[in-house]
């Protein structure tokens, strides 16, 4: 065996060694133990010349062992195995012992410290006799690159690499890069504008071919080590396809749910569906999906027109009754008629209707058109007239109204054409004043008019071709069904005998009627139902319906019979008239007989069948027909063709007529229906009449079904919601009625209405309830709901980790009084204040909206202070000063810094105070000790009061000023544990990431090959963060030109003669090193080489011993032990 | 202890000079010759004269309002202590108020031969028991009945209050005949001797009656045994305030309260708010009496306003302007009565409201009354 020839080396350390422990002496001592050839001391063994002392002799005493004994190995382990190395020696044959920290720096007695140094010196010349040479191994790094974090610095540093045409993968967890900064509206000292200096860089990112970013991402798992780590990646679902997405932003527009926008910092409201700043890259929408809704939404599908019930009323619930307004007016042209005369299907269906009752859509809706009302609002801007194409509309029912709102806002011309004297068809004189008054239909449809449709009132049109000629390219056709039809039994036409619409019509338009003291109303409809009430409100003491079938047949609206009955009208079911009876006065009775219900017939509806010899009379002076109407062809145009039911005959997809050009829709098609129907089907024609227009294929987008609740779903709804019952609206009292035509259902207060959209399953979930009204307006078709969330898995050879940071949350101080007084902002809001794009186009206003006569600057708010954060932020004193100069300049308002000290040392800061300084800013040095409203004296009132002591007179002070801004603290980011657990990295006792040396390694951290830059690390200002990131570039750009990670050799290795293959190692080796395998039948554990830290876990827990690491073997140890514990 | 000692005990050296302790010092609001930040940096400066001469050392209300919101977090309150006594080292004192009776009392009660006749008081509708392992605190109570006449106010039918809960309770508590002032006083206008010596006193006295808890009236007793004791002295038994002993026992079996309708409000006393913490309790017992309806004043808790002395020293016109304030928070929340948990704050008030000085600037009346009392009437018989 070879000679073991040992060095041995005692560094002074200056006087930090040597100050305390007699080195020479040291060197003289360890001259004396076995094998040391050579034992000396000098001033600084890691400068050159002692370098070199080592490299001259080895090579001229042939050492084959060395041992420094210096500071801590952490600092210079590595410096004196690469020297041994550079002398021609394996640099494992080196052993350090540390004089430094664990000897000098801790002790005061001289002789003492020096005995402690020899015992140290000399148990380190035992062990270097063990040392052997281990070889050192390279792998290759993959050079692929992850960065966390879209801010300046994450951006910074992936441009920088992937300039150096290496790939980055950057991860932002927010829908766009841009982080904090993209919020600042100009940076100190030079007052560069941030968006102006920060989205070219912006959109490099998002065009580089080098970087793929991946924002709205989060990463969930990182295993691996330097060169070769596995990171999965979650992609968030957004309920967008980046790929069609156009970022016009129509979706977040026209989306009925709004919250505070984070960007803003809750100045202002953003969609569900966003983008959260114009410049956002990547510009696509991200819909703010956070829960399944528990409903089915089936109130929209059931409804024919497919109204955003949701949406509307989850904004009545908020109280932004207007939009909740805006959003009905957008489908829906006649909201004040629906809210009371719809027979509103999608209260029928409403999901809620399964758990206890169905919400009250129909008087939610009445209370957002009656609250426009009421608030003098619900005018209309004309539309801008974007066609050339004339199109006329005949009849202006629900059918002609609704298709001509469709098509003025499509850009039309639209004129429709009216034989009446007003317009509103059966809305105006086929329904009582007291259950729609003339007011409210009215407003609706001045509405409607006020967009640019012309109605030509009085103007009957007979002759298509007339309407052809005068330039119109399209034609409507919604003249209803207005012709009563006859029932034609004997004495139907005695005088005394009424047409229900007849009636009804005089009524309306004011015609006096007699209807004598006993009335009889045949029929089971709602003109039925409405005649008879009119009846009672005329003076008639009774008056019966006669209906020929039972109560559950009746097809009138349930709540108006319930109403009708209240009123004091009686029914007469199963009873069919067969005679009017009639003298020369006039009517006194009818004959009817009585029915039974037979079997159904082929439209399920049971027949009612005469029974024979039941008849019987009940005596009346006037008798209402109600028993149906029939399309008039006598005030139709001639040419047109018919069904065998006398209704015009259209093509069922175009609603087109047998004549180009010509479309009809409502009870003129349908024969007599409903409103809404009616509505349905004008809109429909619209887009056809669109389509034909404009030569394009008609595609109508169909609603979903109408879907009911599982019982599970059911059962989920019973568990996490409460039952409540429906809010009642009052109603006139039935006494108060028969003298009136007031109107019996009263509308909710906003309280009740509120109360009432609250019980919505749908408005109950957090963020978007897929209204889907960001569906209908995408036109690129990007929105869909059924994304789901990716996992992404990447293989990166180095990562760097920016993070950024969070702000303090100042209202922990309540003395400060933020979120209590309106007028008390915090940095990052006032930052929004003064940028021209922000919510108040940069003006600096109260929220009032008033300017600011004075403000104040409260520095140090969660910083500098043992009760929040000791550190200083850094950064508050020049954007402090960066505000005062912006209020002087923006609204000349008188400045107040409340500073402790002024911090101002970069470049151009100093000189920034100064200029701000000259600008009369007033500095007032002492820490804020309350703000508060409550004034002293007259100068305060109305103010915000900031009471502190003015340390340099010495004096209390109250200043009174309009507006307050905080300088709060940047603190880490509240989930920095799971990114440090994530990324293995440690923390700070303040909670930020710690870097591996806080001089000489400010980037790197205790994992080889993470980095850290930014404010993840420290607070920064950006010139800092931006040098930052550049350095952990240039650390990762320096391991991938190298291309390779030298591994650590000293690591553990398994003598497989004694291994069991117990599998301890692997469960406690936090790198998967060690795997248990079979080899020539024996379970054994077997090393991955590249995993192994050489922490030394497995050795530990090795029951057998088979574990060692390499150079801490065993012998090694113990004879290190054995030299300290021999003196 | 030097200067350069009480700096690195409370750790001055780490103040800003920021001025946020004066800013919200209640003494400072008042008397624009008090600056904790200036005592504070005299003190840095080494200016020890300047700090000892200056009288307005002993205007200081150690009521710990400052200390919380310190950025640095200095101890003010205890600086201040200790600097008081190199001040009475210096032979510097501050303004003894009631002509430094209480001070000389608590002095006089150093010596071991005094004889007191304590208990005289005791008569025999209250139960104690020589074998019970609860001490009921007597404190100053018998001294104060003479000294604090003219304020119709007597700090024993505080303690016979206390007796008369306990015995409902089924509690008969021990009573010292031969207790001592606490000291409270003595240690906190830094006369460390005079404490030192009450403290081993009462230490002896309550080690031989071997007793598992102390119940105390008195806050400042209170935060005497359970905060300063410990530094010099060894008890070996728990201390309690009576409304912490008082809510542990609410909801238990046997304690039934009648109706008392009243509107109350409460006066956090500094030594058992800010000093010890204790918010909870004295409310929780407060709410558990039915018809009492408690109204918070303005500034409650931790942000309460402290009754103006301490410890009878340097009783000034500030003082009285902060009692006034006080009085009038209490007078605004339309309260039948003022509640108190404290004799001296009950003391201090009572004396403001009598104040024959003060007519010019009149202060608010209002019936006030300790917790004990209010406790005492909800659980006597009908």
């Amino acid at each position: 065996m070879e000679e073991i020839r040992i060095g041995v080396y005692i560094c002074h350390c200056g006087l930090n060694i040597a100050g305390t422990v007699n080195v020479e002496d040291v060197a003289k001592y360890t001259a004396t133990l076995p094998n040391v050839v050579v034992s000396r001391h000098y001033r600084y063994m890691c400068s050159d010349p002692g370098q070199d002392l080592i490299r001259s002799d080895i090579k001229h005493l042939a050492l084959n062992r060395v041992v420094v004994a210096s500071c801590s190995p952490r600092m210079h382990e590595l410096t004196f195995r690469k020297t041994v190395e550079s002398g021609g020696l394996n640099p494992y044959l080196y052993e350090h012992a540390n004089i430094r920290e664990q000897c000098s720096w801790v002790h005061d007695d001289r002789k003492l410290a020096t005995n402690k140094a020899k015992d140290l010196v000399r148990a380190a010349v035992m062990r270097v006799h063990h040392h052997e040479p281990l070889v050192i191994r390279e792998v290759p790094l993959n050079p692929n690159v992850l960065v966390i974090g879209g801010g300046i610095a994450g951006m910074q540093a992936s441009l920088d690499i992937a300039n150096g045409q290496k790939k980055v993968y950057l991860v932002e967890r927010e829908p766009s890069i841009g982080g904090r900064m993209a919020q600042l509206d100009r940076t100190f000292p030079t007052l560069d504008c941030a968006e102006c200096i920060l989205t070219p860089k912006m959109s490099d990112v998002g065009h580089h071919p080098f970087i793929e970013l991946l924002a709205y991402s989060e990463v969930e798992e990182v295993s691996g080590s330097i060169g070769d780590f596995k990171v999965k990646v979650r992609k968030k679902a957004r309920y967008v396809d980046v790929d069609k997405c156009v970022g016009c932003g129509d979706c977040e527009e026209k989306c009925p749910r709004r919250t505070g926008s984070e960007y803003e910092m809750g100045l202002a409201e953003r969609g569900m569906a966003y983008i959260p700043f114009p410049q956002a890259i990547p510009n696509v929408a991200t819909i703010d999906r956070r829960e399944e809704r528990p409903c089915k939404a089936a109130c929209k599908e059931a409804c024919p027109i497919h109204m955003n019930v949701l949406g509307y009323a989850s904004l009545i619930k908020e109280g932004r009754f207007e939009e909740a307004y805006e959003v009905i007016r957008r489908t829906n042209p006649l909201p004040a008629v629906c809210g009371r005369v719809c027979y509103a299907p999608c209260q029928e269906a409403c999901n809620r209707g399964q758990f206890d009752e169905h919400i009250a859509i129909r008087e939610l809706k009445r209370f957002a058109a009656d609250q426009e009302l009421k608030m003098g609002k619900g005018k209309a801007v004309p539309v801008e007239r974007t066609k050339e194409e004339q199109v006329a509309i005949v009849g202006s029912g629900p059918a002609g109204l609704a298709c001509a709102y469709d098509l003025v806002r499509q850009g039309y011309p639209v004129t429709v054409f009216e034989s009446g004297p007003e317009a509103g068809g059966l809305l105006r004189w086929g329904i009582p004043e007291y259950r729609l008054p003339k007011k409210m239909l009215s407003n609706d449809i001045s509405y409607i008019q006020d967009l640019g449709v012309e109605i030509k009132t009085n103007t009957p049109v007979k002759n298509l071709s007339e309407i052809f000629d005068q330039g119109y390219k399209a034609v409507f056709l919604g003249t209803g069904a207005g012709m009563s039809q006859r029932m034609g039994i004997p004495g139907e036409n005695a005088p005394g005998v009424f047409h229900a619409l007849d009636f009804l019509k005089q009524v309306n338009f004011g015609v006096e009627v007699d209807l004598g003291s006993k009335v009889a109303v045949i029929g089971g409809g709602n003109a039925a139902v409405d005649a008879a009430r009119v009846a009672r409100r005329l003076g008639v003491e009774d008056v019966t319906v006669v209906y020929r079938r039972g109560r559950d047949e009746m097809p009138a609206i349930p709540s108006e019979i319930e109403e009708m009955e209240h009123e004091g009208v009686k029914i007469e079911f199963l009873a069919a008239p067969v005679k009017v009876l009639s003298d020369n006065k006039g009517v006194t009775g009818i004959q009817c007989i009585r029915m039974e219900m037979g079997e159904p017939d082929a439209s399920g509806r049971r027949r009612p069948v005469p029974v024979k010899g039941s008849e019987f009379t009940i005596e009346v002076d006037h008798v209402i027909m109600a028993i149906g109407q029939s399309v008039d062809k006598a005030v139709l145009p001639e040419g047109l063709a018919y069904t065998d039911w006398g209704t015009l005959s259209v093509d069922p997809v175009t609603l087109q007529t047998n004549i180009d050009g010509v479309f009809a829709g409502g009870d003129v098609v349908s024969g007599p229906a409903d409103v809404i129907g009616a509505i349905a089907t004008g809109k429909r024609a619209a887009c056809s009449i669109n389509a034909y227009l404009r030569g394009e294929e008609l595609s109508i987008e169909e609603g979903g079904k109408v879907e009911k609740l599982s019982e599970e779903e059911l059962a989920r709804i019973k568990q996490r919601f409460a039952s409540r019952k429906r809010v009642r609206a009052g109603k006139l009292e039935p006494e108060k009625r028969i003298d009136s035509f007031e109107e019996v259902e009263q509308t909710y207060s906003p309280d009740e209405a509120q109360e009432e959209a609250e019980r919505c399953l749908a408005s109950m979930v957090e963020g978007c309830f897929e209204c889907g009204e960001c569906k209908q307006v995408c036109e690129a078709k990007a929105i869909d709901f059924e994304q789901t969330d990716q996992i992404v898995e990447l293989e990166v050879g180095s990562i760097i980790v920016a993070t950024g940071y969070d702000q303090f949350d100042s209202s922990v101080i309540p003395q400060y009084g933020y979120k209590r007084y309106a007028n008390v902002l915090t940095g990052l809001e006032f930052e929004r204040l003064t940028c021209a794009a922000g919510p108040t186009e940069g003006k600096i206003l109260l929220k009032d909206g008033r300017p600011p006569e004075s403000v104040a600057i409260v520095h140090c708010v969660g910083s500098r202070d043992q009760n929040y954060h000791e550190y200083c932020s850094r950064v508050c004193c020049m954007y402090g000063l960066k505000y005062a100069h912006l209020i002087k300049e923006l609204a000349n308002a008188e400045v107040y810094e409340f500073y402790i000290d002024m911090r101002c040392f970069g470049e151009g800061y100093e000189e920034f105070y100064k200029r701000v300084s000259e600008e009369g800013v007033n500095f007032i040095r002492g820490k804020v000790a309350k703000i508060t409203d409550e004034a002293v004296i007259d100068e305060e009132k109305g103010k915000l009061i900031v009471v502190s002591e003015d340390t340099l007179l010495g004096k209390m002070i109250r200043v009174p000023v309009d507006m307050v801004i905080l300088c709060s603290a940047l603190e880490a980011r509240s989930d920095a544990e799971n990114v440090a657990r994530l990324f293995n990295l440690n923390r700070r006792a303040d909670g930020f990431f710690l870097e591996r040396h806080v001089k000489l390694d400010p980037v790197a951290t205790p994992t080889d090959g993470i980095f850290i830059a930014g404010c993840c690390e420290a607070p920064r200002d950006i010139p800092d963060t931006v040098a930052q990131a550049e350095a952990a570039a240039a650390k990762v750009l320096s391991l991938i030109s190298k291309g390779t990670v030298t591994l650590e050799a000293a690591i553990s290795t398994v003598d497989e003669a004694i291994c069991h293959g117990c599998g301890r190692c692997e469960e406690v080796c936090t790198f998967s090193a060690p795997k248990v395998i079979s080899k020539d039948g024996n379970l054994v554990s077997s090393i991955n080489e590249a995993l192994c830290k050489g922490c030394g876990a497995c050795a530990v827990v090795c029951p057998t011993g088979a574990i060692t690491i390499r150079h801490f073997t065993p012998d090694e140890i113990l004879a290190q032990v054995a030299a300290l514990t021999e003196a | 202890m030097n200067l350069e000692d009480i700096i690195q005990k409370t750790k001055t050296y780490y103040c800003l000079e920021c001025g946020k302790c004066t800013s919200i010092c209640p003494v400072a609001r008042y008397d624009s010759g008090f600056s904790p930040r200036m005592i504070i940096e005299h003190a840095l400066l080494g200016f020890e004269d300047d700090l000892v001469q200056n009288k307005k050392l002993f205007s200081c209300l150690t009521c710990y309002t400052c200390q919380p919101e310190c950025p640095s977090d200095v101890d003010f309150p205890v600086f201040v202590r200790e600097a008081r006594s190199i001040a009475q080292d210096n032979g510097q004192y501050g303004i003894c108020a009631h002509s430094g009776q209480l001070q000389s009392l608590a002095r006089l009660m150093t010596s071991p031969a005094i004889k007191q006749n304590r208990l005289e008081w005791l008569s025999k509708e209250y139960r104690v028991s020589e074998d019970s392992d609860v001490l009921l605190w007597v404190g100053c109570a018998p001294y104060f009945e003479p000294i604090f006449e003219d304020l119709e106010f007597s700090a024993l039918d505080i303690i016979r209050a206390s007796l008369k809960i306990m015995n409902l309770l089924g509690i008969e508590p021990k009573l010292l005949p031969n207790e001592r002032c606490c000291g409270h006083d003595a240690l906190w206008t830094g006369d460390v001797e005079t404490f030192k010596r009450l403290a081993e006193h009462n230490a002896t006295q309550i080690k031989e009656a071997k007793v598992k808890k102390i119940v105390f009236s008195c806050p400042e007793g209170y935060r005497t045994f359970k905060l300063d004791y410990p530094n010099h002295v060894d008890l070996g038994c728990e201390v309690q305030h009576l409304s912490e002993f008082l809510a542990e026992k609410m909801g238990q079996n046997g304690l039934k309260f009648k109706e008392i309708k009243k509107k109350v409000t409460y006066q956090d006393p500094c030594r058992l708010g800010r000093h010890l913490g204790v918010y909870d309790a004295p409310r929780k017992v407060l709410e558990s009496i039915p018809g009492i309806e408690l109204i918070e004043m303005k500034h409650s808790g931790r942000e309460s306003i402290c009754c103006g002395t301490s410890a009878f020293t340097n009783c000034d016109s500030y003082s009285n302007l902060l009692r006034a304030e006080r009085l009038s928070e209490a007078a605004a929340t339309g309260a039948d009565v003022l509640i108190t948990a404290c004799p001296k704050c009950q003391t201090h008030f009572r004396c403001a409201m009598t104040d024959k000085g003060e007519e010019h600037r009149p202060t608010p009346k209002i019936e006030i009354m300790d917790l004990a009392n209010l406790v005492a009437d909800a659980i006597g018989e009908e």
